[in-house]
């Protein structure tokens, strides 16, 4: 026979917060008479030691079996009442919060008979579910304290190297046959003017040299099944398959150029982009004579909408490198808006000025015509079209989403955003994870970054990802998904389509197929199931019986 | 910030998890207006789950419409936590809209009696297979496409869930008008307020699934009974 259920029901004054508003002493009689109700007692601060004290005696000395207190809101004291019932030997999840003061007091100032009616219709409803509450215990897994780092540009070898200092394993994965990414295209970065190549280099050979970095070159990721923790990846170097597990992974995958075919008559020549204007500058001798730059080149427009945000720096960059090598090379820069933002690269603006680089705004609606040995433009403030003499024209291209982002968006089920960046989690909140937990980002994976802000994400998505690797074992609250009738689920897959968090997956049982719910991975929203037609998945703590109960406790007492 | 006593709040994780069978079970139990409230779009909590829930609200919406109701009860509304301005002024809004239409039973298309037996076998429907299954596949069908790689837009999608939920009242009011007596298609036709020849397509479906037979032959018409009452009421 099932144990009696026996309800416990703690009503908070919350000093004058709610007491002031709402009569407490005539709630407190209401949950005497509610159903399984065997002890009620009124706080002047539930949440103070007094109250967690009664709390606790309560449990032992009534023998009570759920906990209902009605105070404030779970959002801040659901975590503390809960500890309060574990302390006092009662599992935490056989705990119920109602919000009369949010969802009463505060809300319903003038109408204290209304609000105390409305406070114990919550009560009721609240009770209601408590005496459906099942004991949950919390979900350990231990996490395996290899990472992966996917990309091994400037973003992922100092993610990787950062991790590795920490004595952290790091699987470091590359795509191409060497380390490096964009830096090897570039001449020299601003504003320090280090040697893109010899910074490239020098974190090459402490990767190449470190004892806990693996590095795969030529190698990419086929696979990727599991969790945090245990993420199980398959690898492909050259047509020979491997695998192994980590526990947690870092995209640092970049981004790539825009080659800007059809636009401004580029050639690869005398029309090029960034990037082969840095090739060239690596040569000493190399000298043109007038050099118009075109800004927002591909970007901006229907089809890209974004700015690439780095572009205006990398163009003013190469505009003094090209003066100083040459006072008498005319630089001309026509621009949409200039983006130059914090000290040093205003005051690189400001420099570039200096020396006479001439800043040309232009409108996009009348972009500039290249044109043999000259460039038309329509100056926006003079009123009039300039003909700017030209040897070199150089296009600064956006920096374009990799071209395997949206596989790598499916391995790992993680978003992209509307231009196939990596979406993070939170603008915010979680700028460096994605929302799936164990999966972190940094570097131009997720938007166009100069080599510096790179780093500095690559070395916070490192310190995020060794949240987890440090703790070797994760704790996640037990509110998930559950298969709680495994007979009627048919392992249709529905539910695994549209879980947002990979946390649902069909295995072979000796009863066909089924789903099985990866606790770890789980977050408790419910989508699978509000969609499984046979009914089959439930969520912990928010069942379809608990919430049905709550709905007829409100209408039909 | 002050709003009206009228209204009660039931908790859950995410609007991903209200069940369209939730929405029907509370006019059935007597409410006279649901609202279910989460994140903006692109700024869901659960990432998807808003996505999720506006079909499933959807669902709800078009079936009890169908079924009788006044779709005005219920709304689907965005709101962050971190904007209590615009919950009081949803909230308002939405009880002065109840108020007007006032308790459940009038300002819907059926009276009381009717409405509540029609929102029966409207939360029946939703608890079944076939729109649970389509509304499971509506995002991936409007977003990646089916299997053929067939692509349909919002629209379709709808459409074609109308079409169903006017198949699957049918099919459920059939079922249950023939659990308490077996009857001939013009009178389900007459008690279903539906024409004789959709009735007897439905009833010949039925019969296919071998849920329904016949009873016998009254005058020139046969007459139709459900085989087995418990297989009836799990269809």
């Amino acid at each position: 026979m099932a144990e009696e259920i026996r309800i416990g029901v703690f009503v908070c004054d919350c000093g004058s917060n709610i007491a002031g508003y709402l009569d407490v002493k005539e709630l407190a009689e209401y949950a005497k008479t509610l159903p399984h109700v065997v002890y009620v007692k009124e706080n002047l601060y539930t949440c103070s030691e007094g109250g967690s004290n009664e709390i606790k005696a309560a449990i032992k000395e009534q023998n009570l079996n759920r906990v209902v207190v009605a105070s404030c809101t779970p959002r801040t004291h659901e975590p503390l009442f809960r500890g309060t019932c574990g302390e006092g030997g009662l599992n935490p999840f056989l705990f119920e919060m109602v919000n009369i003061r949010d969802q009463c007091s505060w809300v319903h100032m003038q109408e204290r008979k209304e609000g105390t009616a409305k406070a114990m219709d919550l009560i009721r409803m609240g009770v209601a579910k408590a005496a459906l509450l099942e004991p949950q215990e919390p979900i350990q897994s231990e996490i395996n304290p290899r990472a992966m780092v996917m990309g091994a540009g400037i973003s992922g070898m100092t993610a990787a190297l950062a991790l590795a200092n920490r004595g952290y394993e790091v699987v470091l994965v590359e795509k191409s046959s060497e380390t490096g990414g964009l830096l090897r295209s570039l001449d020299r970065l601003a504003p320090s003017g280090i040697d893109a190549a010899s910074l490239a280099d020098r974190h090459a050979e402490m990767v190449g040299n470190h004892p806990n970095i693996r590095l795969l070159t030529s190698t990419t990721v086929e696979e990727i099944q599991g969790y945090i923790g245990h993420f199980n990846v398959t690898t492909n170097t050259k047509g020979v398959r491997d695998g192994f597990e980590a526990g947690v992974i870092i995209v640092a995958t970049g981004a790539g150029v825009l080659k800007p075919v059809g636009l401004f008559q580029y050639d690869g020549e005398k029309v090029i982009n960034q990037l082969e204007l840095e090739e060239r500058l690596k040569s000493e001798t190399f000298s043109p004579g007038n050099v118009v730059m075109i800004q927002c080149a591909g970007a901006r427009n229907e089809e890209r909408k974004y700015c690439s945000r780095i572009c205006c720096m990398v163009a003013i960059k190469n505009a003094i490198a090209l003066k100083e090598r040459n006072a008498r090379t005319g630089v001309r820069i026509l621009y949409r808006d200039i983006q130059a933002y914090g000290t040093e690269n205003e005051a690189l603006f400001q420099k570039a000025k200096e020396l006479g680089v001439l800043f040309i705004k232009y409108d996009p609606a009348r972009p500039p015509q290249v044109q043999q040995g000259t460039v038309k433009v329509f100056h926006d403030l003079l009123g009039r079209e300039l003909s700017l003499p030209q040897d070199l024209v150089v296009l600064s291209t956006p920096l374009i989403a990799g071209d395997d982002n949206e596989v790598i968006s499916r391995l790992l089920r993680v978003s992209l955003d509307e231009n196939k960046f990596f979406l993070e989690g939170h603008v915010k909140l979680k700028p460096l994870d994605f929302a799936t937990d164990g999966v972190y980002l940094c570097g131009n994976a997720h938007y166009p970054a100069t080599v510096r802000e790179a780093i500095s994400q690559a070395l916070g998505a490192a310190s995020r990802a060794s949240i987890p690797l440090s703790k070797g074992v994760m704790s996640v609250e037990p509110i998930v998904s559950t298969l709680v009738d495994e007979e009627a689920c048919r392992g249709c897959g529905l539910c695994v389509a549209l879980c947002p968090y990979g946390a649902l997956e069909i295995v072979k049982t000796e009863k066909g197929r089924k789903v099985r719910v990866i606790p770890v991975a789980c977050k408790g929203c419910g989508v699978c199931a509000a969609t499984c037609y046979q009914h089959a998945l439930s969520v912990n703590s928010y069942t379809d019986d608990q919430v049905r109960k709550q709905i007829s406790a409100f209408l039909n007492p | 910030m002050q709003y009206t006593t009228d209204v009660r709040i039931i908790r859950l994780m995410c609007t991903g998890r209200v069940d369209p069978t939730m929405i029907a079970d509370a006019f059935i139990e007597g409410a006279d207006g649901l609202m279910v409230v989460g994140c903006h779009f692109g700024d869901c909590h659960y990432i998807t789950g808003n996505v999720q829930a506006r079909v499933k609200v959807g669902l709800a919406v078009r079936l009890l419409d169908y079924a009788g109701l006044n779709p005005a009860r219920i709304s689907f509304s965005q709101c962050s936590s971190a904007e209590g301005e615009r919950f009081v002024s949803l909230i308002t809004a939405f009880d002065r809209s109840i108020r007007e239409l006032g308790p459940l039973g009038t300002g819907d298309r059926l009276e009381p009696p009717v409405l509540k037996k029609k929102l029966h076998i409207a939360r029946t429907a939703l608890g079944r297979e076939k729109l649970r299954w389509v509304a499971g596949k509506f995002t991936e069908f409007t977003t990646t496409g089916n299997k053929y790689g067939e692509k349909f837009t919002d629209h379709e999608m709808w459409r074609t869930l109308d079409t169903i939920i006017m198949d699957e009242m049918a099919t459920h009011e059939i079922l249950d008008a023939l659990q308490s007596r077996p009857q001939a298609v013009l009178e389900l036709a007459r008690e279903l307020r539906l024409p004789p020849p959709h009735i007897l397509k439905y009833v010949l479906a039925l019969q296919r699934r071998g849920l329904v037979g016949l009873a016998g032959v009254e005058g020139l018409s046969p007459v139709y009974r459900v085989i087995d009452q418990e297989a009836a009421t799990a269809a």
